[in-house]
């Protein structure tokens, strides 16, 4: 198989007194599409933001690319361009066009020209179907258009890795297929995706592997057909037959 | 005993008046420009996790908002030479009373504007590999800026105000030239109520460029 993106070992992470992630260990391939779900509150967007720290872990290691995420010596912001990140809250920066939002990485970060980046911005909005949007300010963009021009906003870095933290939460039910159907397919083009969503369709079709926290540990791992024709974890069946009940 | 409203008087002693306004307008400029720096590097001090720069901007905000600009004034003016054995002339006395009077406010200002930014801005930022210091510089700063205005408004037109109590330190803005014309003219009324309206039209032109000033900003995204 291929090489190791993402390899986490026996996370654990508090905030103040309660423990949210209680000793997590999960190694993610190159290429591999894993899908996080659980209850909200599980501790899964958590494990999300500490793979680019986001948050600081309590203890345990990350190592992404080879980088361990977590050591001081390590430089961070390199990694963060290595590992994307998309919201749930979109996060586009409003004073920004959305050309603006996707090439402001490159530029800044890269110091790609910004004539070079434009260009490069632009290919990204068309591949996400936003090429006609690129002036447009994020208050003039519906939510679906706001997170296909966050996730062209984290392409232009082209990562290695891209997390998306419940990148359809936030979306009006009719938004919510235009995301997932780019998210499909940077999948199909063999992008790693580390994903937390609650579309257990999405889980279902696109996902290699899907992973089952609940209460700060993974409580069950597989493929998507195991874990959801027979899931034989009583928590993952309760689970899934609330989320299931409503779609 | 019957009294005359003199508009001769107003005209009369526009000229001086005028050399007042002028100086007044240029201790506030100079003052509000040098105050908005203090108030930005302190802004940012209350903001960061360092315990001595916060404890350094928190002490400075407190002191001097919690003392009257004229003592401040007084205190540089005829306090400080005393200790350290050289004058300084009013008008520069009186820019650094403006200055650091304002500063403490628009250090909070500040602050406020920067803080009020979702944090999902910095997240954002720093998760395209943009350090802190860009992330504020390119994704905060510009949003922090719009909120600002309002208040810094507010604070602009109080700044300009209080520049009237630099007269208890000899300085010849406006305020006091007002009083030296009345002292040989008596004629109060006329007088105070031109003062009036010059204070007037100068808040009224600060409030309306800011007001402009927003509305530029504002064109440019909307949030």
């Amino acid at each position: 198989m291929g090489n190791v993106m993402i390899s986490i070992e026996n996370l654990h992470k508090r905030f103040g007194d309660t423990e949210v992630i209680k000793g997590i260990s999960l190694s993610i391939e190159q290429g591999e599409v894993v899908v996080i779900i659980g209850a909200s509150g599980s501790g899964k967007s958590t494990v999300l933001r500490c793979i680019t720290r986001l948050e600081e872990i309590t203890s345990g290691r990350i190592i992404v690319d080879g980088l361990d995420v977590h050591d001081p010596k390590t430089d961070i912001n390199y990694v963060r361009t290595e590992a994307g990140m998309v919201f749930q809250n979109f996060n586009l920066f409003p004073h920004m066009t959305a050309l603006e939002n996707v090439t402001l990485g490159p530029i800044k970060v890269r110091g790609v020209p910004r004539r070079d980046a434009e260009t490069l911005g632009l290919s990204l909005l068309e591949k996400v179907g936003l090429a006609e949007r690129a002036h447009h300010y994020p208050s003039q963009l519906s939510g679906g258009q706001k997170q296909r021009v966050a996730i062209a906003r984290a392409l232009a870095l082209s990562p290695k890795v891209i997390l998306f933290d419940e990148p359809t939460s936030a979306l009006d039910p009719e938004l919510v297929g235009e995301v997932l159907a780019v998210m499909r397919q940077l999948a199909n083009e063999g992008m790693t995706m580390v994903v937390v969503t609650h579309e257990m369709s999405f889980a279902r079709d696109v996902a290699d592997r899907v992973i089952f926290i609940d209460r700060g540990v993974i409580c069950e791992e597989g493929s998507p057909d195991t874990l959801f024709t027979n899931p034989s974890n009583p928590r993952l069946r309760e689970f899934l037959g609330k989320v299931l009940e409503g779609a | 005993m019957g009294f005359t409203f003199e508009a001769r008087v107003m005209w009369e002693t526009a000229p001086l008046l005028l050399s007042g306004l002028a100086l007044t307008l240029f201790i506030t400029v100079v003052g509000l420009i040098i105050g908005f720096i203090f108030g930005v590097v302190m802004g940012f001090a209350k903001i960061s996790k360092s315990r001595i720069l916060n404890g350094i901007a928190t002490a400075y905000v407190e002191v001097i908002r919690g003392t009257p600009l004229i003592v401040q004034a007084m205190f540089l003016y005829f306090g400080v030479p005393l200790a350290t054995g050289t004058r300084i002339p009013p008008v520069l006395a009186g820019i650094i009373a403006i200055a650091v009077n304002s500063g403490a406010y628009i250090a909070e200002i500040v602050r406020g504007a920067v803080q009020s930014i979702e944090k999902g801005q910095m997240e954002a930022g720093r998760s395209i590999g943009l350090t802190h210091a860009q992330t504020m510089l390119h994704i905060i700063w510009p949003q922090a800026f719009k909120r600002m205005i309002p208040p810094l408004g507010n604070q602009f037109i109080i700044s300009l105000k209080d520049t009237s109590l630099l007269m208890v330190i000899g300085v010849g803005e406006l305020t006091m030239k007002g009083q030296e014309i009345i002292s040989t003219t008596y004629r109060a009324f006329e007088i105070w109520l031109t003062v009036a309206i010059l204070y007037l039209i100068m808040t009224f032109t600060l409030a309306r460029l800011l007001r402009i000033l927003e509305r530029r900003l504002l064109v440019k995204g909307g949030a």
